[in-house]
């Protein structure tokens, strides 16, 4: 569902993704990880559609992100690390607009939207505007628009930063579900107990280059540790990083 | 969804989103919006009588008829479409760009084409009201004078539709080849450059009246050079050439010629349309994401591109070195505020412009004739130079340094944590902003009085009045600053774009401005009076009693010291017990 075949990309003399090579099946939840400047957020802005490669090419749904931008952003929902939303809207009538936006009918709308503000706890900003929310509500509130079209694959940035313990577990509820449904979720994280706790996939991204992929287990195996990920994870990127940066 | 679903869908959520600015009004200070008010009434009615008089006296002068009032209009228009082109370009850059709702936007089921075609207009129409608001007055004051119907405003509001589309598609036209193919980290020089280059062609197209032509004392000669020099805004290959034609031919009842402009102004602007649109399906996502994608700027020369410190960057801490006793704090503070105000686009683009206009200002004040006149007219041309250099003072200071405090919005709890206080950060904010402007007004009213060939006691005055009011300005702009500050518009958890002139527009910033200008008079006032009550014993202005002088400068001194300290120490104490 999702797939890249020697993406690359580099930011003047950086090269921030390196001939990346993933393939992510339908209903898969891969948990995408690195140090901070691995090029984790580059990757996902070329997934969505958002930069544009110097090589290689990124597929959504068995289109071409770069040639079929339209028809992969119909199955693709993308929360960014730093989401935005209409401060002067009330929540339902974003949810009106994006769904609108993704070619729904207002009356499926509601349905959804009633459903996914029960889910996320969301029924008492009803009459509020944005600008007045919290920044964990206003988080809660952009994953929901993200999920109200029914996406097919979804690509989300660090969507736990801000959220308290509850709306955290719905979050992780919530993505787990659809996973199981089918839903191919790309998450990118630092919070490795999450990658942990639903991952299906592991990839780790170092330098712009993926250095290794695959399930918990296989990466303890990889990395020779046996504990919990952080030690796989630290032992994976230990040769990448300075002396200093890793005691 | 196709195009016009989407701008259906875009059109109604922006409607509700206006719609909730506007009841949010009744929420305001009552004290904000009353003076907003009376500022929008009072320029309208004081804009329509001046430019009423202007039009009804030029139009009596003999065998001149309309035509001064119509090479005036050419040349409004000349300036005005350039500005709005500049305006465009700056907020094009922004809203195509820069904007956190592009890069939504350019996630979603839809073309990168509608994209562009939607933020297109959204710029045109953010670039261009003010120009209906401002050109108001202008418009109803032409007509009246002219004694038109009513089916003329309407025209003439038909007309200025593609004159303001026209600079906007070619604006954009511009940041879209800018953008694909320049690196953003050379942008502000080449932006430098352009204005550098624009001054240089007023300088030389526009080039004033001498003050050997005032002096022979013929109005119809120096008003036919007038026309002489101003002729470039008649060039009828120019878009406002079409647009006052139009505007000049309906006004005298030629609905032809009128309509024919109309038509050639409207196709230019659909064929600049239309080539911006076709050119953002090649550059547009290509720019975006080149803009978004850029690391060091490479020259694509290996020697060239060798690692080396921006010269700027040394050249900040080089400046600061030179006070080698100041405080290592306030040091980092100042090094860390120019690099800030020179990385950020919002302030240094709208500098370029505001020093672009100053330039221009003090270029025109060729055309005064000031010692080959009679001494009063040469008193009054002088401390008109006081006070348009006082207003530009007032106005600097609201824009550029009332701002600050706000702008550290949600980092001030950093540099409020720091052992040395924030009563520090606030005394750094002033010191600097005061010596800064001080510096550039000192430069534009010695410039200004040199070119005005006012004499050394009067420029000596002028000079250290400006510099006594840089200070009282800075008082008032960094104190009102702490004192009102508006956190909400500089950085919110949406925005990553700390955007100063919101923060202006707020209630702080409308009081900073009232409170400088009224400041500002009274200061011209007392320096006015001594001279005046000489011309009115019948002395002259410079050998009026200077015991008046030294009343008048008493007054200034303790007013300027008054209006820098009490912002300053109220704001000092409100800061010391700020919960961050």
């Amino acid at each position: 569902m999702i797939r890249t075949e020697h993406l690359t990309k580099s930011y003047g003399g950086l090269v921030a993704v390196n001939d990346l090579n993933l393939d992510i099946p339908q209903g898969q939840f891969f948990a995408f990880l690195g140090p901070n400047g691995a090029g984790k957020t580059t990757t996902i802005k070329l997934l969505a559609g958002l930069l544009k490669p110097v090589s290689g090419r990124a597929f959504i749904g068995g289109y071409d992100i770069q040639k079929n931008p339209v028809e992969a952003r119909r199955i693709l929902s993308y929360v960014p690390d730093m989401p935005f939303l209409y401060d002067k809207l009330e929540p339902m009538e974003f949810m009106l607009f994006v769904g609108q936006l993704f070619g729904m009918g207002r009356a499926e709308v509601v349905r959804a939207s009633d459903e996914l503000f029960d889910v996320f706890g969301l029924d008492e900003t009803r009459r509020q505007v944005i600008e007045n929310l919290s920044h964990g509500t206003r988080q809660r509130l952009v994953i929901a628009s993200a999920l109200l079209h029914q996406p097919k694959v979804i690509i989300i940035d660090e969507p736990m930063v801000g959220l308290d313990p509850r709306s955290a577990r719905v979050v992780k509820n919530v993505l787990k579900a659809r996973s199981r449904a089918g839903v191919t979720v790309f998450l990118s994280t630092h919070v490795l107990h999450i990658a942990e706790e639903l991952a299906d996939q592991v990839g780790i991204l170092n330098r712009g280059r993926l250095i290794a992929v695959g399930t918990i287990d296989e990466l303890r195996e990889v990395s020779g540790e046996k504990g919990e990920l952080e030690d796989a994870f630290l032992a994976l990127t230990r040769g990448e990083e300075t002396a200093s940066e890793l005691p | 969804m196709n195009t016009l679903q989407f701008f259906r869908l875009l059109a109604g959520v922006n409607t509700r989103i206006l719609r909730r600015h506007i009841l949010a009004v009744r929420e305001k200070s009552f004290l904000m919006v009353s003076v907003i008010t009376l500022f929008v009434v009072g320029y309208w009615f004081a804009g329509y009588t001046v430019f009423f008089m202007g039009f009804h006296r030029l139009g009596e002068l003999p065998g001149m008829q309309g035509m001064v009032v119509d090479r005036m209009l050419y040349l409004f228009f000349a300036f005005l479409f350039l500005m709005l082109m500049f305006s465009n370009m700056i907020i094009g850059y922004s809203t195509l760009f820069k904007s956190q709702e592009t890069q939504w936007m350019l996630t979603l089921p839809v073309r990168s084409l509608d994209v562009f075609r939607w933020k297109l207009m959204e710029t045109t129409l953010l670039a261009s009201w003010a120009f209906l608001f401002l050109s108001a007055p202008l418009m109803a004051a032409y007509g009246n004078a002219r004694h038109v119907s009513g089916g003329f405003y309407l025209k003439v509001f038909l007309l200025f539709i593609p004159f303001t589309v026209m600079p906007a598609a070619i604006g954009c036209i511009a940041i879209l080849i800018v953008t694909r193919y320049l690196h953003r980290r050379i942008f502000k020089w080449v932006l430098f450059g352009v204005s550098f280059v624009g001054i240089w062609c007023a300088i030389l197209f526009l080039k004033p009246m001498q003050a050997e032509d005032l002096e022979k004392a013929q109005i119809v000669a120096a008003l036919h050079q007038l026309l002489h020099t101003s002729r470039v805004a008649v060039q009828p290959i120019l878009p406002s050439y079409w647009v006052a034609s139009s505007m000049i031919a309906w006004g005298e009842g030629w609905s032809g010629r009128g309509a024919f402009f109309f038509l050639v102004l409207l196709s230019n602007a659909m064929m600049a349309t239309l080539v911006s649109v076709t050119l953002s399906r090649h550059l547009y996502y290509e720019g975006w994401s080149r803009n978004h994608s850029q690391g060091h700027f490479e020259l694509g020369v290996p020697l060239l591109d060798t690692p080396i410190s921006l010269p700027h960057t040394a050249l900040v801490e080089r400046f600061v070195n030179l006070w080698p006793r100041m405080h290592h704090a306030t040091r980092a503070l100042v090094i860390k505020d120019i690099r800030v105000f020179w990385r950020d686009t919002s302030q240094w683009s709208q500098f370029v412009i505001f020093f672009g206009l100053l330039g221009l200002y003090v270029l025109n004040l060729r055309s005064v004739a000031y010692d080959r006149n009679t001494e009063l007219w040469a008193t009054f041309v002088s401390f008109l130079n006081l006070g348009a250099s006082s207003m530009t003072l007032a106005t600097l200071t609201t824009r550029f340094v009332f701002p600050q405090f706000s702008l550290e919005g949600k980092r001030l709890w950093m540099i409020g944590m720091v052992p040395y206080g924030l009563k520090r950060v606030l005394l750094e904010k002033f010191w600097l902003s005061s010596v800064c402007t001080a510096a550039i007004t000192l430069v534009l009213m010695l410039t200004s009085s040199w070119m005005l060939q006012i004499p050394g006691g009067l420029t000596l005055l002028f000079a250290s009045t400006v510099v006594v009011m840089s200070f009282s300005l800075c008082g008032i702009a960094v104190g009102i600053g702490a004192l009102f500050p508006n956190f909400s518009s500089g950085s919110t958890a949406n925005r990553r774009d700390d955007n100063p002139a919101k923060i202006v527009s707020g209630f702080g910033g409308t009081f900073c401005f009232i409170l400088s200008l009224i400041y500002v008079v009274i200061v011209i006032g007392a320096e006015v009076t001594p001279m005046y009550a000489g011309f009115a014993v019948g002395g002259l202005g410079e050998r009026a009693q200077p015991w008046g002088f030294v009343l008048s400068w008493i007054f200034v001194s303790l007013l300027s010291l008054a209006a820098t300290t009490i912002p300053m120490s109220l704001a000092l104490k409100k800061v010391e017990s700020l919960e961050i």
